[in-house]
């Protein structure tokens, strides 16, 4: 038997290792490790409604503002709260910043580097490194990260673990004077979006070998369905099975009886997954092969692009970096229209305590994220619990990291068997802070 | 410079904030070595550093052997954010024992592999030694462009230290006002002095630094995620709990008893951000003083 570990597993979100045995059969045995569980669910529990927001923001400083709203949305199903379409825009809006954001850095830190120079040193492959050589393509790729900060930053106050949000409510709205800037800014950033979404269908092409080694078992699927396209809010969860032709839709009142949790051998990391489903995955393929099609003009003729040359539905786990620049141009075409609007009022609902429970899902970057939520009748937190899209992908990603390492059989070199493993890894985009919370 | 940059039990949001230094990240990393950062680079070992810029703080056996491994290869260790200074929001978790911690999310299950944790989270520094604090939950762009600024010329930042209201611009309204209030009760008034509004703003508590951003700026309470001010850690009498009703008290004519029942989550609201912070129990060891000397990122440069 041989023994692959790989620690830490670097270029991504948070510390975790992996170790592969290979066993004499041909079967490979893989553990991701995570360890570092917080206690965050527990931490909450007796928390004032007011105090819930920045409490669940600290469980990831990437996706703070996810774990905001889907704290807040559960918090206005489960007390029966109506809260003004102006509010849900400007969450939108905010939501679609940090989703922006969030995949430029799991594309442009993390991802691409690899499938930009996948024959160098890995040592060099890493913006910093690119850096030393070629000051302007990484000014350009972080300039896109930029933008959704700046927009994030703008509209929700912060762009780490904003204050501007609170359960039914918003502090203030976005100046008309604001507005405008920001949509120049996104305006004027839209040829070079253009260029790097040319460039990453260039490099996919160019590694098309790479891509299909990399694993392409299909797998249920779990996302949100937009009526006319890709939402990360205020839509329907549904699931597609490995074989099925359409969605199922399931009920936000029926998940959290579907759901179910259980410990990895090896990790803090649990297990998420729905009754009756055995290898399930979240995240961009999961959300484009559940929608069909994002539903705005600029990214669905990207896709048309990407289906000729990769088929539909997407299987390969390397396009989701493909997947993620046709969401960063999907976002940014949604940036541009909720900016259009005007200035926001009647932002604020009271909250009166009472006792509730209800359950939340939006699609943050990395995939579904879903919250369980029970207030009691004097408004503080009875008990939370979160489901994050590591925890969904892991079984998948364990084996796709397994079927990968089979495929090569010992029989590569080991640092290139690391090298796929971790652009594996890499494509899932996984946040382990979310993942151990 | 030779730098590291890494991440212990945390949310990340720390190192976000260094992604988001805009001009000074490029001249940041063009003119320093980074030599170990697994958020952005593929370095399995760390090498010697001259700076170690170092988030979170120890929740297992694994962050222990890092953090002991990070004091001896480098040169100057900096606790960055909240968290690494004062153990932050996943502190509260000390109100809870480490099994039942453990037990309640695995139950009796083993998991392979998973370090000893750690009886009771504290700060980096009750580990090993540290030479600065930047505290901020996460520290603004531009506290961390200045204290990163300021480390590299070689000093150590200082300060003299002050609390959110000396940065916060509003004013105080005719008091009394109705409260205690919460935010999600009722739409803060804009301008005005959220705690003689009768909100829960810790600013009289909090240490400065951050532009009182969340009360002058966004018009929400102060939350404390710059953690004690040098007041509250120098004054054994002064307790934060004590002192926000004594204010709420004044500005809303209650009694402060009856501030104190109104407020069903007092640690959540105190102590948010600094339950694992020792000194508040007057238990660092080796005194307050040179503690406090290095906590701060302004200054003179002694």
């Amino acid at each position: 038997m041989t023994e692959l570990v790989i620690d830490p597993i670097t270029r991504i979100f948070g510390n975790a290792s992996l170790r592969v045995d290979m066993e004499e059969s041909g079967r490979a045995r893989v553990r991701f490790q995570a360890y570092g569980y917080r206690g965050l669910e527990r931490i909450v529990r007796g928390a004032h409604l007011e105090n819930l927001l920045p409490v669940v923001s600290r469980i990831c400083g990437v996706d703070s503002l996810f774990h905001q709203v889907a704290a807040s949305l559960a918090v206005e199903k489960a007390l029966g709260l109506e809260v003004s379409s102006n509010l849900r825009d400007l969450r939108n809006l905010a939501l679609w910043a940090q989703f922006f954001e969030r995949h430029a850095i799991s594309l442009f830190v993390h991802g691409l580097p690899d499938l930009l120079f996948p024959a160098s040193d890995p040592g060099l492959r890493n913006l910093v490194s690119i850096y030393r050589v070629d000051e302007e393509v990484v000014r350009r790729l972080l300039g896109l990260k930029s933008l959704g900060t700046t927009v994030l930053r703008e509209v929700a106050g912060a762009a780490v673990h904003p204050m501007n949000f609170r359960p039914a409510g918003a502090a203030r709205d976005v100046s008309q004077e604001v507005r405008r800037g920001l949509l120049e800014r996104l305006n004027g950033a839209r040829p070079l979006l253009a260029e790097t979404a040319r460039l990453v269908k260039l490099i996919l092409r160019r590694n098309e070998e790479l891509v299909n080694q990399a694993g392409d078992a299909p797998t249920a699927y779990l996302a949100l369905k937009g009526q006319s396209g890709m939402e990360i809010e205020g839509a329907s969860p549904a699931l597609l099975g490995p074989e099925a032709p359409h969605p199922a839709l399931l009920s936000m009142e029926e998940l959290p009886g579907k759901l179910r949790e259980e410990n990895s051998p090896s990790s803090h990391v649990r297990y998420a997954g729905l009754e009756g489903v055995d290898r399930l995955k979240v995240g961009p393929l999961a959300r484009l092969n559940v929608n069909g099609r994002y539903g705005s003009p600029w990214a669905d003729e990207e896709l048309e692009e990407l289906k000729a040359q990769w088929g539909f539905p997407v299987h390969r786990c390397l396009l989701g970096h493909a997947l993620r620049m046709l969401e960063m141009i999907h976002a940014w075409e949604r940036m541009m229209a909720l900016l259009q609007g005007p200035p926001l009022e009647d932002i604020h609902a009271e909250v009166r305590p009472a006792a509730g429970r209800a359950a939340a899902m939006l699609e943050a970057p990395e995939g579904s994220l879903v919250y369980i939520l029970e207030v009691s009748e004097e408004g503080l937190v009875e008990r939370l619990s979160v489901f994050s899209p590591l925890q969904f992908n892991l079984r998948s990603l364990e084996k796709s990291l397994s079927e990968v390492s089979a495929a090569l059989g010992g029989t590569e070199r080991e640092g290139k068997a690391e090298d796929l493993l971790q652009m594996v890894i890499r494509a899932y985009a996984p946040c382990i802070p979310c993942g151990v919370h | 410079m030779q730098v590291a940059i890494l991440s212990l039990s945390s949310c990340l949001g720390c190192q976000m904030v260094f992604l988001n230094l805009e001009e000074y990240f490029y001249a940041f990393i063009g003119d320093n070595r980074i030599a170990y950062a697994p958020l952005l680079m593929d370095h399995r070992e760390m090498p010697n550093v001259d700076l170690a810029l170092v988030e979170g703080t120890a929740r297992n056996a694994g962050h222990f052997l890092k953090v002991r491994e990070v004091r001896e290869k480098a040169e100057r260790v900096v606790a960055l954010g909240t968290c690494a200074c004062f153990g932050g929001v996943q502190g509260l978790a000390n109100r809870f024992s480490e099994e039942s911690l453990l037990e309640g999310r695995f139950g009796t299950e083993t998991i392979e592999g998973a370090p000893q944790g750690v009886r009771r989270l504290l700060p980096l520094d009750s580990y090993i030694r540290v030479d600065a604090y930047l505290p901020g939950c996460p520290p603004s762009p531009e506290l961390l462009r200045d204290f990163l600024q300021l480390l590299l010329t070689g000093s150590t930042p200082v300060r003299e230290g002050s609390t959110v209201c000396a940065e916060c611009t509003v004013v105080s309204p005719q008091l009394p006002q109705p409260g205690p209030r919460r935010i999600t009760e009722a739409a803060p008034p804009t301008g005005i002095c959220l705690l003689d509004a009768g909100f829960l703003c810790m600013g009289p508590l909090t240490r400065d630094g951050c532009g009182a951003l969340c009360p002058s700026t966004m018009g929400v309470p102060c939350r404390g995620c710059r953690g004690p001010s040098s007041r509250v850690l120098t004054d054994p009498s002064l307790d934060m709990e004590e002192e926000t009703a004594r204010r709420i008290s004044r500005a809303t004519g209650t009694k402060r008893e009856d501030v104190k029942a109104a407020i069903k989550d007092p640690v959540h609201t105190h102590y948010l951000f600094t339950l694992a912070e020792p000194i508040l129990r007057r238990r660092r060891r080796g005194g307050t003083a040179p503690y406090l000397y290095r906590l701060g990122e302004r200054g003179s440069g002694r």
